[in-house]
């Protein structure tokens, strides 16, 4: 898959672009909770 | 060379860069502006000053030149870089941390701890092997910008370096945390763009993200013989399991990087600094961006040089790079991109060189005043305390860079996170998640943490073991165990040794006073704010 030799190469690869949409979307969720302050 | 355009540039840039630092210096009243910027830092100049500290030139220019040697294996790091160092960080260890350091009125981490388990020990210990260890790190990073300073403006290394370690010591020592926060934000800004220029140009020469892969597979014949030897399987191959290559990538760049940097004194800082949840919650999303920008794309270009370089040259990209693999990815840029944009990557550079080492300073700085010398009741200014710091922290990164052999890049970044892993993240995890730690406990852990891997460098680690020669000397072999001993990372035997210190220690003594226990967790767990009248410590 995505040119690679091996399943690990090719799963490491779309980990890092999933781990990458995932802090978006967390973020975009959350981006007015948590409260402002102490 | 384009002079005036360089110089054009680099005008800009560092007009820039003062006029933040002077907002920082006037806006820096207190020893608590200095050390954790007054803790009313926004989110989103935290994120982009947390992601520039913690991607130096070491990630692109030394993890990038091992990924042009190791191949795509090395993303496993960019992946847990995202994955625990913005998700889990920011999600799960920044709240509690900050919340629990302003209950306890501490501005660093040695000093968080140290209170947290009413240790003094633990408090100057843990200053002390930041002070001692750190300038490893700081020294490599240094010589990442100065590399590409050196191969992109046929500058004199020596001069390079001296040149960024001057500018670099101004800057911390005038403007504080503040100073070093805002002008970090504005030089995330530049890497952003530098990185994702490096990306698309990098798929794009190679011929789009499936065809480049697939021209790389279809080099694994041109592997070196020693490499192969060593368990390399080819640049989009996973290395052979269990040979010395896969434990040198696994054990010590892929672990040791990715879990070190859950206990990294410069960025655990960045946590100290906002003032809410939220501002935290706003981080992950601006975090992850940066992050995967930074780090996948010095560890995806790494090994596709390797197609461009056999495209134009013939040669892959180690042979290129004369043997340095620190200096493949400067060679590959220069022979790659236009250059207007040489000039917009050094910029990148020393963006990310001054970035980390603003921080990694600042922290050496803070570690020599307050957890060193406060805690040994040194009375003096506390901030002329903190700028002697400075100075030294900065003389002794420059005379480590001029030291270091080359390729030291990621083997010496992969030396500091490992032990701060060992040393500080189960008191660090045990303080924050865990009520019933002892101060045994924790002092056990943090000195078998730090001692176990200093022993594992000096006698079991070949990489580290045999240029010091201390175990040849006293024992007449250049390591007491044979391989895998020999490259299993220290990490990975120190960190379950300092954690089962923790956790049987502390069930066989004393705990903590439970008034001070509730303390330190005061408003640790809710989102409640704390009882009124009281105020956040500014």
């Amino acid at each position: 898959m995505l040119g690679m030799a091996d399943g690990w190469t090719s799963l490491v690869w779309i980990l890092n672009v999933a781990a990458m949409i995932l802090c978006v979307v967390y973020g975009a969720i959350h981006w007015n909770k948590g409260g402002d302050g102490w | 060379m384009n002079i005036p355009l360089l110089a054009i540039i680099l005008v800009i840039y560092i007009g820039v860069l003062t006029y933040l630092s002077y907002i920082g210096y006037r806006q820096t009243k207190s020893a608590e502006d200095y050390m954790v910027a007054g803790r009313q830092m926004p989110g989103w100049i935290m994120a982009l000053a947390y992601a520039s500290t913690f991607i130096s030139t070491s990630a692109i220019i030394g993890f990038g030149g091992a990924a042009g040697v190791f191949g795509f294996t090395l993303m496993w790091l960019s992946f847990l870089n995202m994955f625990l160092g913005i998700l889990i960080a920011f999600i799960f260890l920044g709240d509690p941390i900050r919340r629990m350091s302003n209950n306890l009125k501490t501005n660093t981490l040695a000093s968080l701890l140290g209170e947290r388990y009413q240790s003094k020990f633990i408090t100057w210990f843990i200053g002390l092997m930041i002070f001692l260890l750190m300038p490893a790190y700081t020294g490599v990073v240094l010589i990442g910008g100065a590399r590409f300073v050196q191969e992109s403006l046929k500058m004199d290394f020596n001069m390079a370096l001296l040149a960024l370690a001057v500018i670099i010591a101004l800057y911390v020592g005038w403007g504080g945390l503040k100073g070093i926060m805002y002008a970090d934000a504005f030089m995330c800004g530049t890497m952003i763009l530098g990185m994702a220029i490096l990306l698309i140009t990098t798929y794009s020469v190679v011929g789009g993200v499936t065809d480049g892969h697939k021209a790389l597979t279809g080099m694994a014949k041109l592997v070196p013989e020693s490499l192969v030897k060593g368990g390399h399987m080819g640049w989009t191959a996973m290395p052979k399991l269990g040979s010395p290559i896969w434990w040198t990538v696994i054990s010590t760049i892929v672990m040791g990087v990715g879990i070190g940097v859950l206990a990294q004194p410069q960025l655990i800082l960045r946590f100290l600094t906002v003032p809410s949840k939220q501002a935290l919650n706003r981080a992950v999303l601006i975090g992850g961006i940066c992050i995967f920008l930074f780090t996948g794309t010095a560890f995806m270009v790494g090994p596709l040089t390797n197609v461009f370089f056999y495209e134009t040259t013939g040669k892959i990209s180690i042979a290129v790079a004369k043997g340095n693999v620190d200096m493949i990815i400067p060679s590959y840029i220069n022979a790659v991109m236009p250059p207007a944009y040489i000039y917009l990557f050094m910029v990148t550079l020393l963006s990310a060189a001054i970035t980390t080492i603003n921080g990694l300073i600042h922290v050496q700085s803070a570690a020599f005043s307050r957890d060193l010398m406060a805690t040994w009741n040194v009375k003096t200014n506390p901030l002329l305390l903190a700028r002697i710091g400075v100075a030294i922290g900065t003389i002794g990164a420059v005379i480590l860079a001029y030291i270091l052999p080359i390729s030291v890049i990621a083997r010496a970044t992969a030396f500091w996170f490992g032990i701060c892993a060992a040393g500080i993240l189960p008191a660090l995890l045990g303080a924050i998640f865990w009520k019933g730690v002892t101060k045994q406990g924790a002092v056990w852990s943090v000195a078998l943490g730090y001692g176990v891997s200093i022993f594992g460098f000096i006698f079991l680690h070949a990489a580290e073991a045999v240029p010091f020669g201390i175990c040849k000397a006293i024992f007449g072999k250049p390591t007491l165990l044979p391989f895998p001993w020999t490259h299993v990372d220290p990490l990975f035997y120190s960190i379950v040794i300092s954690s089962a210190a923790l956790v049987i220690i502390s069930l066989l003594t004393k705990p903590l006073p439970r008034d001070h226990v509730e303390k330190c967790f005061r408003g640790i767990g809710r989102q409640s704010r704390p009882p009124s009248g009281e105020q956040v410590v500014t």
